[in-house]
């Protein structure tokens, strides 16, 4: 009986050290601990043995049983963790397998750059205003101290609605608005002074498109009418919102710059962004053209209503479609109005 | 404008600054500089050469083969084709590897089987004149191997400056301009002009009439004789204007030319054997009156152009350009010298008319300084003088007319200036500001009393502020501060429909997948007819960029249209919107009328058994349901009554803010009209364009409340029935008896199967709804079930159909 159980014993030990798979230690377990296994008809036969000895071959028969059991638990930990190894080590796990393309909808950059502007001068008291694309004559130009001679309503600048005659250069005309400056007008005669205002928009020239001209662009226009207001506060607003666009300080100068509806007038210029030493960009300058601007001019204040000795203001002109270009490095500025997804799908909502 | 900085410095002493220091004062402080030209840059490889052998080449009969030393170790073998090309001549040559103007650059060659290696220059070559006759000689003692811009001496820097940026300044239309403000910049001083002071004793036989004398209000003609013709101009004046660009013809040309360049005031040179009277009249042209002009074109004369003219004909397009009968040439010996006032406007209109932008043209349309007519006339003849002594003036110019520049004198307060520019200033400062730029400045109480000099008075500086300018430019922007405004910032009000448009904009591209877009406001004809609307529907333009761009757009369906169509090649399917402004003609010629639109256009290829509920339309109809949700509406959709030309006519339903006919129409969907899709050549493809009419939709936002339904704790009860139904029924009407049958405890309805054929019988089609039903005070039993599909059954027997299960 006891050599039986040693045998037993050493037959399973053996047999589960000798394994390599589930299914054999499953065999082994069926065959030796099974109900029907070796061990357990072995502990069947107990009763064929003499009273007094029954309790130690039981014992005995026991300690064999669990001895087994724990070496076969023992040896599938061991196969468990070699089979895992080998699998987190096997093939058929890429993880440079590219994902299905999530369906993108995005914000054209020129709607982005407006509505962030516009956040950052409503942060700043401002006012948003609209105005008509079509324009009458006298919004876009007599209000805004352009003379009727001034070449700048000739046809070869303006797109105009009105025939030759008809008005047309005597302030009834209506033509393509040439600038957002006409909303100073329109605001100015709305609300009066004091006042703060930006007005982004789009805006016509007659012009023969290239990459960096377009017949349509955009522009935002930016106006603060008060007492006392001076070019010290103009330099401020026109650096922030450079800071708005760019996220970061720029470095700026201001030149003198002629328009009718603004003097003094004013170019201001940034530090190239893309050089230390003078690039294509900014032809060699080190500075960019970025905005013109300057104080409203008396006769706009008259034109409107308010009173240019109580009264002063500043304006200024960011061309939007510039910006975009420059933020973003776009080579040419007929994508902007393209339509082109694979342009439109770099900015992302 | 191109302006020599060696001709500046004959005004005022600029030896000791660099050409980048003087284009950065003149930038910051008067005009924009937009680059900086060093003469003789294009020549710079081009040295003196000695010809040491010169022999016929073997092979052709006009080439020479020649050997050159020109400072290198090895004299270079050069095939040359001049007839002056000859042994020990002194030339310009071009080794190889130099460059040439027009980025010529020089290479080994063979001609005609003789290695060439250089080039010997003829002026044209160097672009020094037209001459091209043969090579350039130089003289005997000029030393081989020195650079050919160092012996002529051109050492000159020019600044080019950008005209747009000196259009309102009359004075600055030549160098003395820019003298004069570098003067005052640096404060320095300015030397005067030198000038002919006195006209000789003596009179000629010149008479002037002014016909018009708005158009010419002064006019004077110096006449002068020469014993010899025109000969080349001294090689200061040739130099000069060679450095900006202008070719040298001949004395007298280069003369007036350099007059022009100098002061600004333009002048003409008539051969006055060459006019048919002594007589001289300004007037206007006569119709049908023609003219050559210097440039041998002829050009027909409108009514408003003002000529010159002798007794027979016209001679001159005044202010713009001479007339090729009485031009210079070389047996003149007498000429009849133009100097005047022509009116800025008509001189532009003048020019336009005739597609002549000379730079006389240029400078009379900015009202110059009436003062510089009689000034050109001294200082040319000074010039000439010096020059020529041959030259002999008659006497005094003879005149008509007069034009004095206006007198401008105005009260500038010293403290609003500070004000109004930001800056710490004294009276003082402002006042010698304004003295260094040639205003007249008295003080007169707490304000100053300023004249403006005659060439700032003419358009330029008319008002206080445009002193007040005079003084920040002078003073340097630079000295400004950014501060910002001292004012207490109100909240400014927000403008809710463009609110509404951001959150929209927000929502079409964040859950609808849609992109933005930004296209055109200009339509070409043909979309009259593809929108089956009138060109009186449409505001129509004057001056379109181009005939394909004549009409303003309604709204954005076309140009978002043809944005898709463009993207079909690389982007099978896609969606694209805009936020637009349309526009329609007012009925009694007033300003346009505007609408703001949405506009989606989206697109995708035709699907095989692509079951309707998945298709573009279905999913446009979501889309802009959700879009009406985002704004706070649930509009009722109905079929489309009005016909859009570029609807598809059954698949087109419209949006109203509620039922019922008197509802406003917020907007609507439609699939794209096969007519409009083959034309656009959209085969192939499934597009649905939405228009939604956003005054309306803002309209009924407004008056939209937010509402909020607490979810029921109650479970509900799902059900499914399909109907079998007449194909003809639309789902509308199924629907509507569906809900019926549910009653108060139809909690949500959804049509979530759809199919035909099978073993539906022909002409039907099977709906299948997934309905949930809850009670808000009771859990639901088998028997409200029951009930339900007995009142489904119901409806669908009395629609023809049957329940299917
Ligand atoms: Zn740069």
């Amino acid at each position: 009986m006891l050599e039986r159980l040693e045998e037993l014993r050493h037959e399973g030990l053996t047999a589960v050290e000798a394994s390599n798979s589930e299914d054999e230690l499953r065999e082994i377990e069926v065959r030796l601990l099974g109900r029907k296994g070796a061990l357990t008809d072995l502990l069947k036969s107990l009763g064929t043995l003499p009273k007094e000895d029954r309790p130690a071959a039981g014992q005995a028969a026991n300690r064999v049983k669990q001895e087994i059991a724990a070496q076969i638990e023992v040896a599938r930990g061991k196969l468990h963790a070699f089979n895992l190894a080998t699998d987190l080590a096997g093939d058929g796990l890429d993880a440079t397998l590219p994902g299905p393309k999530p369906p993108a909808g995005g914000l054209h950059p020129l709607g982005q750059i407006a509505r962030e502007l516009e956040d950052v001068f409503q942060s700043m008291g401002f006012r948003i205003a609209d105005g008509p694309e079509v324009e009458l004559e006298d919004n876009n130009f007599d209000a805004l101290n352009i003379p009727a001679d001034h070449p700048a309503r000739e046809s070869h600048d303006t797109i105009w609605v009105t025939p030759e005659g008809d008005g047309r250069g005597k302030g009834k005309g209506v033509c393509m608005r040439t600038h957002t400056s006409c909303v100073q007008i329109r605001a100015l005669r709305e609300h009066g002074a004091p006042l703060r205002v930006v007005a982004p928009g789009r805006v016509f020239r007659q012009e023969t498109p290239d990459p960096t001209h377009d017949h349509t662009f955009h522009q935002m226009e930016g106006l603060v009418v008060d007492k006392g207001v001076g070019v010290h506060h103009l330099l401020h607003a026109m650096n922030t919102l450079l800071e708005g666009v760019f996220g970061r300080k720029v470095e700026t100068r201001l030149r003198p710059g002629f328009f009718p509806f603004v003097e003094p007038g004013f170019e201001l210029d940034a530090r190239c962004p893309f050089c230390k030493t003078g690039c294509r960009v900014c032809k060699q300058s080190t500075w960019i053209e970025l905005m013109p601007g300057g104080m409203i001019h008396p006769n706009v204040l008259r034109a409107c209503d308010i009173d240019p000795d109580v009264y002063s203001g500043y304006a200024f002109g960011l061309g939007l479609s510039r910006m975009v270009m420059l933020r973003y490095g776009i080579d040419d500025i007929r994508w902007l109005l393209s339509g082109d997804l694979r342009f439109l799908e770099q900015f992302r909502a | 404008m191109k302006i020599s900085l060696n001709w500046v410095g004959d005004f005022v002493d600029i030896s000791d600054l660099s050409a980048e220091r003087i284009a950065e004062l003149l930038s910051l402080h008067t005009a924009e500089v937009e680059g900086i030209e060093t003469v003789g840059d294009a020549i710079a490889d081009v040295v003196v050469a000695q010809v040491v052998s010169c022999d016929p080449h073997p092979d052709a009969d006009k080439l020479s083969v020649t050997s050159v030393e020109y400072g290198a170790a090895e004299p270079a073998q050069v095939v040359c084709g001049a007839s002056n090309v000859r042994k020990g001549l002194k030339i310009a040559f071009a080794p190889v590897k130099a460059c040439l103007p027009g980025d010529f650059k020089i290479k080994k060659a063979k001609l005609r089987g003789v290695t060439s290696c250089g080039m010997i220059c003829s002026e044209r070559e160097l672009e020094l004149s037209e001459e091209h006759a043969g090579i350039l000689e130089l003289p005997d003692d000029a030393v081989v191997g020195t650079r050919l811009v160092d012996h002529l001496g051109l050492s000159d820097s020019v600044l080019d400056l950008d005209n747009k940026s000196l259009t309102h300044r009359p004075d600055l239309w030549g160098h003395y301009g820019f003298a004069r403000e570098l003067a005052a910049i640096l404060n320095r001083e300015l030397i005067p002009l030198p000038v002919l002071e006195a006209w000789p004793e003596g009179s000629t036989d010149l008479a002037i009439e002014l016909a018009d004398t708005q158009g010419c209000p002064a006019y004077f003609g110096l006449a002068v004789d020469l014993q010899d013709g025109p000969k080349a101009a001294p090689a200061l004046i040739q130099e000069r204007l060679l450095a900006i660009g202008q070719r040298p013809v001949n004395d007298l040309v280069d003369l007036t030319n350099y007059v022009l360049q100098e002061i600004g005031q333009p002048t003409h040179a008539f051969d006055l054997d060459k006019l048919s009277s002594s007589d001289i009249v300004v007037r206007l042209a006569k119709q049908g009156e023609s003219l050559t002009t210097l440039d041998d074109e002829n050009r027909e004369l409108d009514a408003r152009d003002l000529v010159i003219a002798d007794k027979s004909a016209a001679i001159a397009l005044a202010g713009v350009m001479g007339g090729a009968a009485t031009e210079v040439g070389d047996s003149t010996t007498r000429i009849l010298l133009e100097s005047a006032v022509f009116h800025p406007v008509r001189t532009r209109r003048t020019s336009q008319r005739t597609a002549l932008r000379s730079e006389a043209s240029m400078r009379f349309e900015k009202s110059l300084d009436p003062n510089l007519a009689e000034q050109a006339l001294r200082r040319f003849a000074y010039l000439l003088l010096n020059a020529r002594p041959d030259a002999r003036l008659h006497g005094a110019p003879a005149s008509a007319g007069l034009a004095v520049a206006p007198e401008t004198i105005l009260a500038l307060c010293p403290e609003r200036t500070a004000r109004l520019l930001g800056m710490d200033l004294s009276v003082s400062d402002v006042a010698q500001s304004l003295e260094r730029l040639g205003f007249q400045v008295e003080p007169q109480g707490r304000l100053l009393s300023v004249q403006v000099p005659t060439w700032r008075s003419t358009k330029d500086v008319t008002t206080e502020v445009d002193l007040i300018e005079e003084v920040g430019r002078l003073q340097g922007y630079d000295q400004i501060q950014a501060t910002p405004i001292q004012a207490p910032i109100v909240a400014p009000p927000r403008d809710p429909r463009r609110q509404l448009e951001h959150r929209l904009t927000q929502r079409l591209a964040g859950v609808h997948h849609c992109f933005e877009s930004q296209s055109y406001s200009f339509l070409d004809d043909v979309w009259l007819e593809r929108l089956s609307l009138p060109l009186s529907d449409f505001v129509v333009l004057d001056n379109p960029i181009s005939d394909s761009m004549r009409l303003v757009r309604r709204d954005p369906v076309p140009s978002l249209l043809e944005q898709a169509h463009a993207n079909l090649r690389e982007r099978p399917s896609g969606q694209l919107f805009e936020f637009a402004k349309g526009y329609e003609p007012a009925v009694d010629g007033a300003a346009p009328i505007e609408r703001r639109w949405l506009c989606v256009v989206a697109w995708a290829p035709v699907q095989k058994n692509e079951s309707p509920l998945q298709s573009l339309f279905a999913h446009s109809r979501s889309m802009v349901e959700d879009v009406m949700a985002t704004a706070g509406l649930s509009p009722h959709f109905e079929p489309a009554d009005s016909v859009l030309a570029w609807a598809h006519p059954r698949l087109h339903m419209a949006a109203r803010a509620h039922r019922g006919p008197e509802a406003a129409r917020l907007g609507s969907f439609a699939a794209l009209h096969p007519h409009l899709a083959d034309d656009l050549g959209f085969d192939g493809y499934q597009v649905v364009v939405s228009l939604l009419d956003m005054s309306a939709i803002y309209e009924a936002s407004k008056s939209a409340k937010p509402s909020f339904r607490s979810p029921s704790r109650l479970p509900g009860i799902k059900v499914d029935v399909a109907l079998a139904l007449p194909a003809s029924l639309s789902y509308a009407e199924v629907e509507i008896e569906v809900r019926r049958a549910g009653g108060k405890l139809l909690d949500s309805l959804e049509l979530f199967d759809l199919f035909e054929g099978g073993t539906l019988e022909p002409g039907q089609r099977s709906l299948a709804f997934r309905a949930v039903l809850r009670a808000p005070d009771r859990t639901l039993v088998e028997k409200d079930e029951q009930k339900f599909i007995k009142k489904v059954t119901q409806a669908a027997e009395r629609l023809g159909g049957s329940l299917r299960g």
